[in-house]
């Protein structure tokens, strides 16, 4: 839009090349995290929750910048997130029926 | 125009919330599964190639930036950069496939892909019949171990059982992974725990598999861009198909940014 052209820029290409870099470095930093036996330094599990966290937050700058959204009208917002809220339903009320089921038929 | 814009954004990130969906079903078994199995994902886990994964990851990280650099320039309605970056993401999208089917290769080769009949053949020489290599517990099986490779039906193999019997050592087995790797007396059940490690493989098989597919329809994508990039299409004012094609590249890349230490990584802190 000619209007708003240099708003719809956003954040050029060293915004870009930044947001490359931390993609990067997030990507290393997962597979040497990964090696490292967290589950006798922090909490048994720990090394998926890190991976996990890494995870998050690269998707957050691949959604922020590169997909724009934060840029993008507060529809768009809704959209990503409803979309994050019925995953989470989807894990959550499946989770509840394993968590609570006995040792029996239809365990395994 | 405003208008215009906002409509197909929000119809395509509609269409990416589905994706969501889509592939959240594959996630869902995932964590029921693993949850069930930690040590069979695991053992599965360590058996691919994470630096393969690590740079196919990469190469997907690099692609996302020229994709991201595309929409740049055609907001700029600089037709030379927008045909050599699509040019660039094609390549770099390939790269990713070509890797994809040389773990594929591997798997075949190795006989872990989950369905009988799918793996490489090969028949047992007729005098091991007489006599049958020593029999030894899935858990002295080391990782990586030379073994010969005798596959007259193409199914599933697994031998080694050594992450299942270290965890029961230690005592940390659930009570589903107890029921789901042992025998009756307790020790751990080559045949049952080689099942669950192909449930591993079953989903690794299925994420990726769908994640490729994708790609491949990415691919197709960046095509028809190319061709109406080529043709000096898009400008200031007229550039959504790049913007929304864009989005759906950054949605393949963060489907593999999860896949990636959800499958690659999960058992390696156990290797060392």
């Amino acid at each position: 839009m000619a209007d708003n052209h240099d708003e719809t820029q956003h954040i050029g290409i060293p915004g870009y090349l930044a947001v490359f870099a931390v993609l990067v470095v997030g990507t290393i930093g997962t597979y040497l995290i990964a090696t490292i036996d967290l589950d006798d330094i922090l909490f048994h599990g720990a090394n998926t929750l890190v991976a996990l966290v890494i995870a998050f937050t690269k998707m957050a700058c691949v959604m922020l910048f590169f997909m724009h959204v934060r840029w993008s009208p507060r529809l768009i917002w809704l959209a990503a997130v409803a979309a994050f809220f019925w995953l989470a339903i989807m894990f959550s009320f499946t989770m509840q029926d394993y968590f609570t089921r006995a040792a029996g038929v239809f365990s395994f | 125009m405003k208008q215009q814009e906002e409509s197909v954004s929000i119809g395509m990130w509609l269409f990416l919330a589905q994706e969501i969906m889509f592939f959240g079903g594959l996630f869902t078994s995932y964590l029921v599964f693993r949850w069930r199995f930690p040590m069979a994902f695991a053992a599965g886990s360590n058996h691919l190639d994470a630096f393969l994964g690590g740079a196919n990851t990469l190469v997907l990280i690099v692609s996302s930036l020229t994709m991201a650099l595309t929409v740049y320039y055609a907001r700029l309605g600089n037709r030379n950069m927008q045909v050599i970056l699509i040019l660039l993401t094609m390549f770099f999208g390939s790269i990713f496939l070509g890797i994809k089917g040389i773990e594929y290769t591997e798997k075949y080769n190795d006989g872990i892909v989950p369905v009988a009949g799918l793996n490489r053949k090969v028949k047992a020489p007729a005098e091991s019949e007489h006599a049958p290599a020593a029999e030894k517990p899935c858990w002295e099986v080391t990782h990586g171990e030379e073994h010969e490779y005798i596959n007259p039906r193409g199914e599933f193999q697994w031998a080694d059982c050594s992450l299942a019997k270290m965890a029961q050592d230690k005592g940390f087995l659930t009570e589903s992974e107890r029921n789901g790797y042992l025998n009756s007396a307790g020790q751990i059940d080559a045949n049952k725990f080689r099942d669950k490690v192909s449930i591993f493989f079953w989903l690794y098989f299925a994420m990726t598999g769908l994640h490729a597919l994708h790609m491949i329809v990415g691919l197709g994508l960046m095509l028809w861009l190319l061709y109406k990039a080529f043709r000096g299409t898009f400008g200031p004012d007229y550039y959504m198909p790049v913007e929304m094609s864009g989005l759906y590249w950054h949605f393949v890349d963060i489907v593999w940014i999860f896949l990636f230490p959800l499958l690659y990584l999960l058992g390696r802190h156990f290797l060392h």
